[in-house]
C-alpha cells in the first residue's frame, strides 16, 4: 500500500496494536472536508489529531465544485461538509455531493441556528450531523466511525437486497407470499405478468380475486396445510388451459416464520413443467409401444410357429385322407363288379355242386369284408383324425364371436346375427372350427379399421351339385344331396383386390404388416374346413361393399 | 307279363355287363346298357325305358346332366330315374330318405337285391 503513505498529511499512522481505523482494514481513513472557513478547517484538523485509535488523511475542499471534482477523481471513506458554501447552500450542497458520490457516507456540519436543515439532510441520507459549536474529538471520532460502519452495513444490505431481488425477479419462476389471511404480500414480476396485474393490484388481494372459486379454494387449502403443519408442501398441479391442453405446474410452498419460529404466512414458488411432463409422457408412451410391439412380435412369432405346425399337420392328414379316400373309392367299383359276378354265378350252380356253392359263399364274404375295409378307410379320411362330436352350429358361432367381442368393440363394429332356427347339428371338432371362424372374424375386423358392420348368418340347405377339384375324384368334398349347414360372414370393408383373391389361400400370402398377419390364417382355415369335409369360399360382395366368406359343413348322422 | 325295360347308364363296362346279366337272369327285365353318357339321351328315346339306372360321376358328362336332358325331353318326360353311384355314401342316401336331387338314389356298392327292390319301387308300372 505504498500510495497510502504519500497521502498521510495530517496524522501519523496509527501505531497502537489492534487499532482499527477502518472497518475494512487498518489503513488511515480518507476524509474529505468541504469547508470554506479556514478557522473551521483548523479546528477540524486539530480535533482529528486528537481522535485516539484512528488516523486520518484529510483533504480539504473549500468549494462545492472542488469537492465534486475530488469525489469524482479520488476515493474517500467519509465526507464531512458544511452546508453553507460559496457556490452552494443548504440542502442543495448535500444533494450535489450525493449526486457525485452516492456511496460515500456524509456527515453534515451544522450551526446551532440551522439544525432543522441538518435533520432534513439526515432524512435524505446523511449519516449524521454535528454542531460546530462544542464539537470535541470524542464526538467527532465516534460520529465518523459510526458513519463509516453504518454505511458499510447499509451497503452490504443494499448489495444483499440487490442480490435477492435479482434472484427473485430474474429466475424463471413465479414467486409470491401471503399472510395468514391468504392476502398476497409479495409477488415477483413474473407472477404479476402471469396474472396480468401490477404488483399494487395484487398486494392485499386473495386467490379468489384472480382464479375461479374451485381453484382458489384449492390453493388456499394447500396454504392452510402448510400453515397447519409448518412443513414444506410440494405438488404437481394439472390445469386445463383455455385451448384444452393440460398444463402441468410444479408447486412448492413453504411457511414464513418470524425470529421465534412462529408462522407468519406462506411463500410459494411455482413453474411450468408441461414441456418436461409431455416429454416424460411421450417417453412412457414410446416405452409402452415398444413393450407392446415386442409382445406382439413374440406373439406373432408363436402364432407363426403354431400355424406352421397346424399346416404341416393338416397337410399330413390331408395326404393320408386323400390317399385313403382314393384307394377306397377306386376299390369300390371293382368290388361291386365282383359282387354282381358272384351273385350271378351263385344262381347258375348246378345241383349237387356243393363245393362251387361254398367257394362262391367264401368269395361273397371276402367281398363284404373288403367293402367294410373301404368304408373304414373313407371314414378315417373324413373324420377319424378329428375328435368330431355333434355340435350346435349356432352355439359354436356365438361362442366364437365372444372371443372377438373385444376387437369388435374396440373398432366400433356393429354385429348383426341372423342365425337360423333349428339347424341340424354338425359333426366337427369344435376348437378347430372355432379357430377357422376366429380367423374369419379377425380378418373382417382388420378390413374395417374405421368401424362397420359384421353380419353373421347361418342356414341349412341341400347340395344341388357336387364339389370336387379337377383331377381328383376323391378328395374331401361335398356330394350332391348332402345337407349342409352354411355360415356366411360379411364385412363392410373395402373388399379384396381381384389380384389378391386368387392368392388368399396361398400360405404366407398376406397384406398385413409384419407381426400382424402370418399369411397362414386362411390356408390353415381351409385345411381344417376341408378335413371336416366342408368348403370355404371368399368373394367380394356383389355390391362391392366388403367381403362375404361362406363356410359349408356337412350334416351327418352320428352313427353313420 | 311283359318285361320291364331298364336303361343302364354307367361308364364302368364290367359293372354294366354283370348287372345286366343279373337283372336279365331274373327273367323280369329287359336291360339295355349305355357306357357313354352323351349317348344316353338317344338310347332312351329309342329304347323308351320304364326306368333308367344312372351313374353320376362319368367322364365328359355327369349323370346330373343326363338326368336333366331326360327330364326336359318331351317324349321322355316322367321317365323314372334312379341314381346308382359311388358319389354318395349309403348314410347320405338314408339321411335323405333315398331321394337326391328329386330322384331316388342307390349308393354303390349295391347288391342285386337292392337294385331290384329299387326298380320295383320306382319303375313305370
Amino acid at each position: 500500500m505504498a500510495w497510502l503513505s504519500s497521502r498521510v498529511t495530517s496524522a501519523g499512522r496509527g501505531n497502537e496494536a489492534g487499532l482499527a481505523t477502518n472497518s475494512v482494514d487498518n489503513r488511515p481513513i480518507q476524509l474529505l472536508l468541504v469547508e470554506d472557513n479556514p478557522a473551521d478547517v483548523r479546528l477540524l484538523r486539530e480535533l482529528l489529531k486528537e481522535i485516539s485509535g484512528s488516523s486520518f488523511v484529510l483533504t480539504v475542499a473549500p468549494r462545492m465544485s472542488e469537492a465534486q471534482a475530488r469525489l469524482a477523481a479520488e476515493s474517500f471513506d467519509v465526507v464531512v461538509t458544511d452546508l453553507s458554501l460559496p457556490d452552494s447552500r443548504d440542502l442543495s450542497s448535500f444533494r450535489e455531493l450525493r449526486s457525485v458520490a452516492p456511496t460515500v457516507p456524509v456527515i453534515v456540519l451544522s450551526g446551532l441556528d440551522d439544525e432543522s436543515l441538518a435533520v432534513s439532510a439526515v432524512r435524505e441520507g446523511a449519516q449524521d450531523y454535528l454542531f460546530k459549536t462544542g464539537l470535541d474529538a470524542h464526538i467527532l471520532g465516534r460520529s465518523i466511525r459510526h458513519a463509516i460502519e453504518r454505511h458499510v452495513a447499509e451497503q452490504k444490505l443494499v448489495r444483499s437486497e440487490a442480490f435477492y431481488h435479482s434472484l427473485v425477479e430474474h429466475l424463471p419462476q413465479n414467486i409470491f407470499r401471503k399472510d395468514l389471511d391468504e392476502r398476497f404480500t409479495f409477488a415477483n414480476q413474473r407472477f404479476c405478468q402471469l396474472l396480468d396485474k401490477s404488483l399494487d393490484d395484487i398486494i392485499g388481494r386473495t386467490d379468489f380475486d384472480f382464479y375461479p372459486p374451485a381453484l382458489a379454494g384449492k390453493y388456499q387449502e394447500d396454504d392452510r396445510e402448510v400453515i397447519r403443519t409448518g412443513k414444506i408442501f410440494e405438488t404437481i398441479e394439472e390445469n386445463v388451459a383455455p385451448d384444452g391442453e393440460t398444463m402441468y405446474v410444479q408447486v412448492v410452498k413453504t411457511p414464513i416464520r418470524d425470529a421465534k419460529g412462529k408462522v407468519l404466512g406462506t411463500q410459494c414458488i411455482f413453474w411450468d413443467i408441461t414441456a418436461q411432463k409431455r416429454f416424460e409422457q411421450q417417453l412412457q408412451r414410446k416405452n409402452e409401444a415398444l413393450a407392446a410391439s415386442e409382445a406382439a412380435l413374440r406373439k406373432s412369432n408363436e402364432d407363426l410357429k403354431s400355424a406352421q405346425l397346424q399346416l404341416i399337420q393338416a397337410e399330413k392328414m390331408e395326404s393320408i385322407g386323400t390317399l385313403a379316400a382314393g384307394v377306397a373309392h377306386e376299390v369300390k367299383n371293382p368290388l361291386a363288379i365282383m359282387q354282381m359276378g358272384v351273385n350271378y354265378l351263385s344262381k347258375k350252380v348246378p345241383a349237387g355242386e356243393e363245393s362251387i356253392a361254398m367257394v362262391l359263399q367264401e368269395m361273397r364274404e371276402a367281398i363284404t369284408r373288403a367293402d367294410s375295409i373301404t368304408r373304414g378307410l373313407l371314414d378315417f379320411a373324413a373324420s377319424k383324425q378329428l375328435a368330431v362330436k355333434p355340435e350346435d352350429f349356432n352355439q359354436l358361432i356365438s361362442d366364437t364371436l365372444k372371443m372377438v367381442r373385444h376387437e369388435l368393440h374396440k373398432k366400433r363394429i356393429e354385429l348383426v346375427k341372423e342365425l337360423a332356427d333349428k339347424l341340424p347339428k354338425v359333426a366337427v371338432e369344435k376348437t378347430q372350427i372355432q379357430q377357422v371362424f376366429v380367423n374369419i372374424f379377425v380378418n373382417a375386423v382388420h378390413a374395417m379399421p374405421e368401424g362397420g358392420t359384421l353380419t353373421v348368418r347361418t342356414f341349412a340347405r341341400q347340395m344341388t351339385g357336387t364339389t370336387h377339384s379337377e383331377g381328383s375324384r376323391s378328395s374331401a368334398h361335398l356330394w350332391m344331396g348332402d345337407t349342409v349347414v352354411v355360415a356366411e360372414v360379411e364385412d363392410t370393408g373395402t373388399g379384396i383386390p381381384q389380384e389378391h383373391l386368387v392368392k388368399i389361400f396361398d400360405p404366407f400370402f398376406t397384406t398385413k404388416p409384419t407381426g400382424v398377419g402370418t399369411g397362414l390364417g386362411l390356408p390353415v382355415s381351409r385345411k381344417i374346413v376341408e378335413l371336416h369335409g366342408g368348403t370355404i369360399d371368399i368373394k367380394n360382395k356383389p355390391d362391392g361393399q366388403g367381403v362375404r366368406v361362406t363356410v359349408q359343413l356337412q350334416v351327418r348322422r352320428e352313427n353313420s | 307279363m311283359t318285361k320291364k325295360r331298364i336303361l343302364l347308364v354307367d361308364d364302368e363296362k364290367s359293372l354294366t355287363t354283370l348287372l345286366k346279366l343279373n337283372l336279365e337272369e331274373t327273367g323280369s327285365y329287359d336291360v339295355r346298357v349305355e357306357n357313354w353318357p352323351e349317348d344316353a339321351l338317344a338310347a332312351a328315346r329309342e329304347f323308351k325305358p320304364d326306368l333308367i339306372l344312372l351313374d353320376i360321376i362319368m367322364p365328359r358328362m355327369p349323370g346330373g346332366n343326363v338326368a336333366a336332358q331326360i327330364d326336359n325331353d318331351p317324349a321322355l318326360k316322367g321317365t323314372p330315374i334312379v341314381f346308382l353311384t359311388a358319389a354318395v355314401r349309403k348314410w347320405q342316401v338314408e339321411d335323405n330318405d333315398g331321394i337326391i336331387c328329386e330322384h331316388p338314389c342307390l349308393a354303390k356298392p349295391a347288391s342285386v337285391e337292392e337294385v331290384i327292390a329299387m326298380i320295383e319301387k320306382h319303375a313305370r308300372k
